[in-house]
């Protein structure tokens, strides 16, 4: 009996990387008005942002009803009599709360473990990716509980931002409110810390702050997996994980995209640098 | 026109609904009340505005269903006027009481309230609420509700004066209202939040709309939005001349009941006792607010006009500390402070926007003391701080702070205001102190800088034959081009950097150089250079007429 491994779409781990790995994963809402998709699954990545850029209406997100969490469980308790339920940070929305509180409606009986990540981006994703490799290979419920309790300490991100509008109309501004309002146009290099958007640094062109992740990337002593995503600019993502290729074995290295749900708060034109760290 | 007066009919509110609906509203603000509370910036509203604004409008309910159920619209709005004297609390709760009062005298007579009866309350409200300050602050609930009212009055005369429409046109309204309240109070600015109590009107507005479009649903389930302030958070920067720390003593609230009381008598009276006076009631009532330094002695002189009631008494040093600390949690915890010499207005902007911590005026003709920056360096809260001095003339007088100080002091020689801003941008919230310096000077090393400025005589210096008021060009601080026009100086100078290598160009004009004139030459480098980013911006920065960063 395998453990079962749940988690949500800001964790923007790739469909085929999910499947293959049997993460099951519940889309968060996007909302534009009064139309609602689920993330990556009625909208992907690239329609999301060619509709944001004709959209006069700023999208929002929620996390889905409880019935999905529980329906989710329910069905997954078929099979299994242990989920691991891994979610985006609680300090940026609501879905811990829900998965917590789903496990007391379910019908069948089996233990759901529910797990804050407190990332998001492929920084979640890679605690997720560990996890469900962890259960492959025969990691009993407390096992991968754990497992998980270290790569929350083994995973960073790094978040090339062209504007934090978004952020600060989501409300998921954080402590980076101290990068609103430069008078100079540069780009703002964000992070998580403890859950919540943290500032990091700015650079003052494009290039210097993509310059700005491959140090970052190439700056740990041994590394596990790197993530580079993009939302809007897939060749520079590209081109960024070519010269991380030359640093890193290749299989090491994945690609992925800004999910809507994520992309809802951070805008257009973010590329990311996710990574887990070897353990030491 | 019988249609549409019928239309109107249907949807006036009767006293039973302005009650009821106020119900709403009032359950709406509760569920956010904590979060105004959190916007509060001493010393514009004090203590808990968004619990004192709540309070007031329970006791002005409670009075409200004293009244029968067939006495009107009318009826109501003077029983919630009289809740709201009565049980005011706090600047916002007095104020707010005021707005009632006035919504009250709107609707004097009124068995049921029209758009155009919503309108005329809402101005008389806006004015008797301006009425019952010695001294209105915009940017304030004031601000909200008086741009409020004008928007409802515009709507009703331009669109349509149904009354829920029209209330629709105030909600919005009130609401750009408080994301615009930083932009007149500079205390706002500084904290960047918006106003609290702007905020607890808008949203007792628009609870109040909600439940007259039947949205129950929505009252239930959902949250108020909390307005962001439409400008961002930018780095306080301190004054620097002579600051002594004066007390803001103790915020004095107190009901007077009486008979043949004189408000406005009693106002001049209290003028001289204190700041942010209110005094606001009729001749059996009437509620003070006051901030002075000594309530004792207000209530002193007060107590022979009547008995006192509801009497509170807060030290704001408490209130003001209870505020910082709470800014603390909103920043990120860095314990480096980065102070910077900076002259002009849009370059110390430059400065505090990307998160120097305090700037010390100052530049090539006005270097600033030792003691100027000791000042600036021991008024920083944190216990290292970085200099950057901007100019190689004053670098020796910031290495000297350090024997003066316990503080921990690094110089980031900066020699230019590129370098500055260059270092600056390197600045990394999660480094230490070390590596943070070492990035700085990093960051100085490879941004040129350009600066243009007039000779102030005529001179032979570097070869070049100089007549007074010619313009001058230095790349890196050597002399390099002379010329009339100081824009064929900087496009000479320009001309001997390798912009083909080059990423980003800041053009920063002087207080002598006009807006056309530098975006002039940024077109000109554009259209020749398409790669580059250009950016021009207003330094103002006297004698300076370009300073230039190539990065």
């Amino acid at each position: 009996m395998v453990v079962k491994i749940v988690t949500d779409s800001l964790g923007d781990i790739p469909s085929e990387v999910a499947e293959e790995l049997g993460i099951t994963v519940i889309p968060l809402n996007v909302h534009f008005g009064s139309d609602t998709f689920r993330d990556g699954i009625d909208l992907t990545s690239e329609q999301f942002y060619a509709k944001l850029a004709h959209s006069k209406i700023f999208p929002t997100t929620t996390v889905p009803p409880l019935s999905v969490f529980v329906d989710t469980y329910d069905k997954l308790a078929e099979e299994t009599g242990e989920i691991a339920v891994i979610t985006f940070s609680q300090k940026l929305g609501a879905g811990y709360d829900s998965a917590l509180q789903a496990r007391e409606l379910m019908k069948r009986k089996c233990r759901v473990e529910v797990i804050n990540s407190q990332w998001a981006t492929m920084a979640q994703g890679f605690i997720v990716m560990a996890a469900a490799k962890a259960a492959q290979a025969g990691a009993n419920i407390d096992q991968v509980v754990d497992g998980v309790r270290q790569n929350i300490r083994r995973v960073d991100v790094r978040v090339v931002f062209d504007t934090l509008e978004y952020l600060k109309r989501g409300g998921r501004i954080g402590k980076a409110q101290v990068f609103l309002g430069a008078v100079l146009n540069v780009n703002p290099i964000l992070t998580l810390k403890g859950g919540e958007t943290y500032p990091v640094a700015r650079e003052h062109s494009r290039a210097k702050a993509i310059g700005y992740l491959y140090k970052f990337a190439t700056s740990f002593s041994s590394i596990e997996g790197i993530a580079v995503e993009d939302a809007t600019t897939p060749d520079e993502a590209d081109e960024l994980a070519k010269r991380l290729g030359s640093k890193f074995p290749k299989e090491r290295i994945y690609r992925s995209k800004v999910s809507p749900a994520v992309g809802v708060h951070v805008g257009p034109h973010v590329l990311a640098v996710a990574v887990l760290r070897g353990k030491d | 026109m019988a249609r549409t007066d019928k239309r109107n009919q249907d949807k006036a509110i009767s006293g039973q609904d302005l009650r009821e609906m106020f119900v709403a509203a009032t359950g709406w603000l509760e569920k956010c009340a904590a979060d105004i509370d959190a916007l509060n910036v001493f010393p514009v509203p004090d203590g808990d505005t968004g619990t004192n604004m709540l309070l007031t409008m329970r006791s002005s309910l409670e009075e409200a269903y004293r009244t029968s159920n067939d006495c009107g619209a009318s009826g109501v709005a003077q029983a919630m006027a009289r809740g709201a004297l009565m049980g005011a609390r706090g600047n916002s709760g007095v104020i707010l009481s005021q707005i009632w009062n006035g919504l009250a005298q709107g609707l004097a007579e009124k068995e049921s309230i029209t758009g155009s009866d919503l309108v005329n309350a809402l101005q008389l409200a806006s004015t008797v609420a301006y009425k019952g300050l010695s001294n209105p602050v915009e940017g304030t609930i004031l601000t909200v509700i008086k741009a409020a009212a004008a928007a409802a009055q515009a709507h009703a005369t331009t669109v349509s004066d149904d009354v829920v429409s029209v209330l629709e046109a105030t909600v919005d309204a009130a609401k750009e209202s408080v994301a615009n309240t930083p932009t007149l109070l500079p205390v706002l600015k500084e904290a960047g939040v918006v106003d609290a109590g702007g905020q607890g009107l808008y949203t007792l507005f628009e609870g109040a709309l909600h439940y007259l479009k039947g949205e129950t649903e929505q009252l239930k389930l959902r949250r108020p939005w909390m307005i962001a302030s439409s400008i961002p958070l930018t780095a306080k920067v301190p004054q620097m001349v002579g600051v002594t720390e004066v007390p803001y003593g103790y915020c004095t609230n107190f009901l007077i009941k009486g008979q043949g009381l004189e408000p406005e008598k009693l106002r001049k009276s209290l003028e001289k006792k204190g700041q942010s006076v209110i005094v606001i009631g009729d001749d059996s009532a009437i509620r003070v607010h006051i901030h002075t330094l000594d309530p004792g002695e207000v209530m002193h002189h007060l107590v022979s006009q009547g008995t006192l009631h509801q009497i509170s008494i807060r030290n704001m040093d408490e209130q003001y500390q209870d505020f910082l600390e709470m800014q603390k949690e909103r920043m990120p915890a860095v314990d480096i402070a980065i102070v910077a010499v900076v002259a002009g207005e849009g370059l110390s902007n430059v400065f505090a926007s990307l998160g120097a911590t305090a700037i010390v005026p100052g530049g090539q003709t006005m270097n600033p003391s030792t003691k100027d920056l000791l000042q600036a360096v021991e008024l920083v809260a944190s216990g290292k701080v970085i200099i950057l001095p901007n100019n190689k003339n004053i670098v020796l007088t910031a290495g000297q702070v350090q024997s003066l100080t316990a503080k921990k002091i690094e110089v980031v020689p900066a020699k230019t205001i590129p370098q500055g801003v260059a270092a600056l941008l390197a600045f990394d919230y999660e480094a230490d102190l070390e590596t943070n310096v070492q990035n700085m000077n990093k960051a100085t090393s490879v941004v040129k800088s350009i600066e243009v400025t007039r000779a102030i005589r005529s001179t032979r210096l570097g070869g070049f034959d100089i007549k007074r008021r010619q313009a001058i060009g230095f790349l890196d601080g050597a002399l390099v081009a002379v010329a009339d026009k100081p824009e064929d100086v900087l496009n000479e100078v320009l001309a001997k950097v390798k912009l083909d290598e080059a990423e980003v160009i800041t053009i920063y004009y002087g207080a002598d150089t006009t807006q056309a004139e530098a975006e002039q030459v940024g077109d000109a480098i554009r259209q020749e250079h398409p790669q580059l980013q250009v950016e021009v911006i207003q330094g103002g920065q006297p004698h300076y007429n370009y300073i230039v960063s190539v990065e």
